[in-house]
């Protein structure tokens, strides 16, 4: 059986912490080890835009220490990550050499989408309730220091995720001065967080149903477990949770602490999550609030147990993301049949030319995520939709796909309509690298060819086959329909194609008749 | 109903005059004349150096508050003024106790066993007068340093528990002015000085600071010594080190030590017959007050017996010497891990090897499957095999981690020793926790097998110190039970500096957590009383003070609830109070071996939990120290500690019962069996051990059965 010691090394804004598991096809993720150190970054990050050196020395000194506890278990692989407290200062890339110098761990800065993604992903397929839970309207808030993450269920899949800039750190550092001067802390929080659901409300939440809202965050279970339900991933009613809201907020931070059983170092930080739970709760008119305990770490090493298949996911993590971004095209108004048929073609003509592209799976979805955002900029302007394109793609998260991802798909798509840039102009204003950019040049070959076939949007060539003999690429096109302007538009952008792919199209029709 | 009030300070008894009854209960040990003679050597001496450090610690730390004019008052309603009334007299009688014993039974008796202490120089005849000249001359004369006081040399610095001899010197050519002069008793040279044998093979032996006493003209030559006397001084010694101001702990540690033995004077003991003159001066210069001078009829400082025990010749009039039995379930030749794995294992020292916890180190440090090892170090011994195998395990490429308190009382130079050398084999080494003791005894061993990583705890009740094992009582239990691993996990998390785990699985850890899992479980017996249930406590321990304890332990008796409770040392709980505590009975065990280990019994609707721990019920442990307490999960050795409980309930020779009136009495033996618990578990473990060997070696063949089977 294989094994895998994994450690799953976390720097968050509030915390920085590292679970070590065994990774086992039988066993599942068996957890060993986690061990926390109540470090909060975010006092600076958030407040300073920088983090100071006291912090960084404590920091690398945990890290170092992190390494001991590594060699306790012989970890074989691990994955430092670090959140929203490392990716919005301004000295990140330094920081992270210093780190890398002083501890030899190369901390991987995830963007939000990614970090959420690894956190629902965790939730989504280690938790057994998930399936049934997310049949009725279901909300993710996943809670964290420095913003919150809410993700919106309709019949098993997933439609929107909207990142929300107010972490309980963030919250609690943005109020610091008015914590201990007033009785109205509370209130506070409240007021600077309606502020901020109002617009989400308006815009996303509309008349949704949402009758299940899972939590993930800190002090959760804790909360859930003073009304008497012990078991893990367990749930409350709205009214249970108003109940323990309403104990909890009467009292001070240290006996808060103490009441739910969580360190005295992180007294501080119970009411602003507990506020933010209740409003969630609150303005989605919720029935039932879930805690699965899945935590970033898990996340994390549940990523790898999936990369290496050393466990398999009954949830298809794709579905979600393409879900996503096909709502996403219908809140732009593109054609679903469109779509949907050069989805398809995307798809034939990505696997045809295997051999000549050489790109993955992962790639593939990129493409059909492409392909599906292809025309979002016309609802803006249909004369500039390449450059619209390209923004609303780079302003949307699409959760599953780190920010990398998304910026080639925004690419990939303002090439299709407007000008191919080469690599020398393209990074005189972008950071690109090399191999991202062959990736997007390759896919925008593949699209701009799908583009053509379906040129006139009626779906003429619905049946299409592709077959490569030595560098040419025969589309057997099946259709009764006259197909000339399709035709036109291949061999208008055959020279690129062949330029970019190194393969020659060519259109033989057959009709059936 | 009304709720009673538990708290009064009536219902208390104070923790020092406990602690005294139970010194006398050694010095009764010492008066027992069935115990071998020699044993009762071995008892005096205790009581003797249990009291030294009685006044060290506890009679210095009172004698602080008075000074700071702190006067809040303990569980039994004393002010420390008050206490120190009280101790003082009860110390003035018992050292008397003490000397009687010395003087009218023990040297008669020695005498008898051909055994003489000559009590003064002055009885030697003309032949020992001349051996113990010559031995003064080539052994005691080069190591002493002679210090007079004149106007040019002030009066020096007397080391804490020294033994000295005071003398008043005249100048020759002028008789009327004395001077005071010091010779510290040298501590490399031993103490007892044998002569040569006498008639009928008789052993002489004198002490060392009667030699130097007849001699010690030779040290002041230019003098008349008018008299000479031994003195002795006791210094507060309690050290409170202010652990946020100090950057080092280390460092500030061995500062302290260094300071330590120049603490003001609380004691002063004296030969009874000093010369007052001398006396004066010694009074004035030490700055201490009439109440605090003893006047001793016998030898100053009685320790050396223990060293008079360690004689040869006289074995039989000593116990015999008990080997601790190997422990069934393991045997050393195997892998022990293999042999844990099979199931938990219980050790009971030192009936029970002390080795197994050893060879649990050594083992791992060689095994080529270990990743990791990790412990707690309170007391070591000296040349301690578990430092060996750590540093050894460290040098195989081992993870070592190791907390060693600096803190433990009287240990910290030979602790600091052990911990440089950990750190320069590889180890990483923790010094202590600021502002906590860390008490608790536990090890982690990590090991990566074939089905996955699996951990080993060794947890005990005593520490991991192989030559105490052999007298101390302890517990330990070997296990690999997934549950306990990460709780130990998370414990050395903990330890490291790093966050409480989420939750704990069964182990409870103070100061956060233990005492209030000690209330539950003692509340969880008396809601079980209420309802009518059976409900029954059993609690071995060392000590017990802690008032919130008592309070629920009398409000669980109040209720119903069946408590028995096995104290050997301090016990601030009374008995026999109607309607508190008059289902609570105390007894405690003195005996060969120091009683140490602690188990907790509750019955638990007949849902029994038993747990052990390396803490006592005092506020010290429940709440500045780090401390551990571990169930006790196989059934088996469930049974196994039921059994122990109850054998050491059933003694009748060793165990006294706390009457109402606060002493301390025999068991009534009538219509018992004469049942010695220590004796009792030393014969089980040799017997389990006989057995086991026949098991092992039986090399008969065994038929299968006298019918020829139908298939066959």
């Amino acid at each position: 059986m294989k094994k895998v010691i994994f450690a799953a090394i976390y720097i968050r804004s509030y915390e920085t912490g590292m679970k070590i598991f065994e990774l086992s096809a039988r066993n599942g993720m068996k957890e060993l080890n986690h061990v926390i150190n109540h470090l909060e970054l975010g006092k600076d990050a958030f407040t300073k835009e920088k983090i100071g050196q006291e912090m960084v020395d404590n920091l690398c000194k945990t890290l170092n220490d992190f390494k001991g506890f590594m060699k306790e278990y012989g970890v074989d692989e691990y994955r430092v990550c670090a959140t929203s407290a490392l990716r919005e200062v301004k000295n990140t890339r330094i920081l992270l050499d210093h780190i890398r110098v002083r501890t030899g761990f190369q901390v991987e800065i995830l963007s939000n989408s990614e970090h959420r993604f690894i956190g629902y992903k965790s939730v989504a397929s280690k938790w057994e309730n998930f399936g049934e839970v997310i049949k009725k309207g279901t909300a993710i808030v996943d809670v964290g220091g420095g913003s919150i993450q809410v993700s919106l269920f309709d019949k098993d899949s997933l439609i929107t995720t909207q990142n929300i800039k107010l972490g309980s750190l963030r919250i609690r550092e943005t109020l610091a001065a008015l914590e201990n001067r007033s009785n109205h802390y509370g209130q506070y929080i409240e007021e600077l967080i309606n502020t901020e659901l109002y617009h989400f409300k308006k815009f996303y939440l509309k008349d949704r149903n949402v009758k299940n809202v899972i939590v993930s965050g800190e002090f959760i279970t804790n909360l859930l477990a003073e009304t008497g339900s012990s078991t893990i991933n367990s749930s409350v009613s709205a009214e249970e949770y108003k109940k323990i809201y309403d104990k909890i907020s009467n009292l001070t931070p240290e006996a808060a602490a103490d009441k739910l059983g969580v360190s005295q170092e992180n007294a501080r930080l119970i009411l602003p999550f507990a506020i933010i739970y209740k409003r969630f709760m609150e303005i989605m008119e919720a029935e039932t609030i879930w805690a699965p305990n899945r935590d970033l770490a898990d996340g994390i090493a549940f990523d790898y147990a999936q990369q290496k298949q050393i466990i398999k996911s009954e949830h298809n993590f794709e579905d979600d993301i393409i879900a996503s971004a096909k709502n996403m095209a219908r809140r732009y108004m593109a054609g679903k049949n469109h779509i949907n048929n050069m989805e398809g073609l995307a798809v034939q003509l990505f696997d045809a030319t295997k051999k000549l592209h050489g790109l993955g799976k992962r790639e593939q979805l990129l493409l059909r995520i492409a392909v599906i955002l292809c025309d979002c900029g016309k609802y803006i302007s249909i004369a500039k939709s390449a450059e619209c394109a390209y923004h609303i793609i780079m302003a949307t998260e699409i959760i599953g796909l780190s920010h990398k991802e998304r910026e080639k798909v925004a690419y990939i798509v303002k090439f299709k309509n407007g000008e191919f840039e080469y690599y020398e102009e393209l990074v005189s204003h972008s950071n690109i690298g090399v191999d991202d950019y062959l990736v997007i040049a390759k896919l925008t070959g593949m699209l701009r060819l799908i583009e053509a076939l379906d040129y006139s949007n009626k779906q003429k060539c619905k049946s299409t086959r592709f077959v490569m003999k030595d560098k040419t690429l025969y589309i057997m096109i099946e259709s009764n329909d006259d197909i000339a302007l399709e035709k036109e538009k291949i061999a208008e952008r055959a020279d690129f194609v062949q330029e970019i792919l190194g393969i020659i199209p060519v259109v033989k029709q057959k009709k059936s008749i | 109903m009304e709720k009673k009030n538990f708290a009064k300070s009536e219902y208390y008894t104070n923790r020092e005059l406990s602690w005294l009854l139970f010194n006398e209960r050694i010095l009764e040990e010492a008066r027992d004349k069935g115990n071998p003679l020699f044993e009762r050597l071995k008892f005096l001496s205790i009581t003797s150096s249990n009291l030294d450090e009685f006044f060290m610690v506890r009679v210095a730390s009172l004698k602080d508050m008075v000074n700071a004019e702190y006067d809040k008052r303990d569980i039994a309603g004393m002010t420390p003024a008050e206490q120190l009334a009280v101790i003082n007299k009860a110390t003035h009688n018992f050292v008397s106790l003490q000397y009687s014993t010395y003087n009218r039974s023990l040297l008669p008796s020695l005498k008898e066993e051909k055994l003489c202490i000559i009590k003064c120089h002055e009885e030697l005849n003309e032949e020992q007068k001349k051996f113990v000249d010559s031995f003064f001359m080539d052994n005691v004369y080069p190591v002493v340093t002679p210090m007079a006081v004149d106007s040019s040399r002030p009066f020096p610095l007397i080391r804490n528990k020294s033994l000295n001899i005071g003398a008043l010197l005249s100048k020759k050519e002028n008789t009327v002015e004395l001077d005071f002069a010091t010779v510290q008793v040298p501590a490399v040279i031993p103490r007892i000085v044998p002569l040569p044998d006498g008639a009928n093979g008789e052993k002489k032996v004198i002490l060392l600071e009667e030699v130097i006493e007849r001699n010690i003209q030779k040290l002041f030559l230019s003098y008349d010594v008018i008299c000479a006397h031994p003195y002795r001084v006791m210094r507060n010694a309690d050290l409170s080190i202010d652990e946020d101001e100090a950057e080092d702990l280390l460092k500030e540690i061995e500062r302290k030590l260094k300071k330590r033995q120049w603490g003001e004077a609380i004691r002063l003991e004296v030969e009874d017959t000093i010369d007052k003159r001398l006396l004066k001066i010694l009074k004035k210069e030490l700055r201490i007050r009439e109440e605090d001078i003893f006047k001793i009829p016998g030898p100053l400082d009685l320790t050396f017996l223990m060293k008079m025990y360690g004689m040869e010749r006289f074995e039989a009039l000593k116990y015999p010497k008990y080997k601790p039995q190997p422990v069934p379930e393991l045997s050393e030749e195997r892998n022990i891990f293999a042999q844990i794995r099979k199931g938990d294992v219980l050790l009971h020292h030192p009936y029970q090897t002390f080795d197994p916890v050893v060879e649990f180190v050594k083992q791992a440090a060689r095994d080529g499957d270990v990743l990791a090892i990790k412990q707690t170090l309170y007391r070591v011994s000296g040349n301690s095999p578990i430092i060996a195998a750590l540093a050894q395990a460290a040098e195989n490429g081992k993870q070592v981690s190791v907390l060693v308190e600096l803190k433990a009382r009287f240990d910290e130079e030979n602790n600091i020793g052990w911990a440089k050398m950990l750190e320069k084999a590889g180890c990483h080494v923790i010094y202590g926790l600021v502002g906590l003791k860390t008490h608790s005894k536990i090890t982690l061993v990590v090991r990566k097998e074939e089905d996955g990583i699996r951990r080993y705890v060794h947890l005990g009740t005593g520490n991991y110190n192989d030559a105490t094992a052999k007298v101390y009582t302890d517990m330990g239990l070997l296990t690999c039970s997934e549950r306990i691993g990460a709780d130990a996990t998370a414990v050395f998390n903990m330890l490291s500096g790093y966050s409480e785990p989420k939750s704990w699985n069964c182990l409870s850890l103070a100061p956060i957590w233990l005492r209030d899992k000690f209330v539950s479980l003692i509340a969880r017996e008396r809601d079980n009383a209420k309802l009518g249930k059976k409900a029954h406590i059993i609690a071995k321990m060392n000590s017990l003070c802690d008032k919130g304890i008592i309070e629920a332990l009398y409000e669980a008796a109040s209720a119903g609830v069946k408590i028995e409770l096995i104290v050997r040392g301090i016990c601030c709980l009374k008995v026999g109070i109607p309607d508190v505590s008059d289902n609570i009975t105390v007894r405690s065990l003195v005996g060969n071996f120091l009683e140490h280990s602690r188990i907790y019994y509750f019955h638990n609707n007949g849902n029994e939990e038993i747990y052990m721990s390396s803490a006592d019920w005092m506020s010290r442990n429940l709440d500045q120290r780090v401390e551990i307490l571990f169930p006790v999960e196989d059934e088996r050795l469930k049974e196994e500690v039921k059994h122990i409980l109850r054998i050491q309930l059933s003694d009748t020779l060793k165990a006294r019962v706390l009457k109402t009136d606060g002493s301390y009495e025999r068991v009534d033996k009538q219509g018992k069996v004469l049942l010695c618990a220590q004796e009792y578990f030393c014969q089980e473990a040799v017997k389990r051990t006989q057995e086991h060997k026949e098991i092992k070696h039986s090399r008969v063949f065994i038929p299968a059965g006298n019918e020829p089977r139908e298939n066959e």
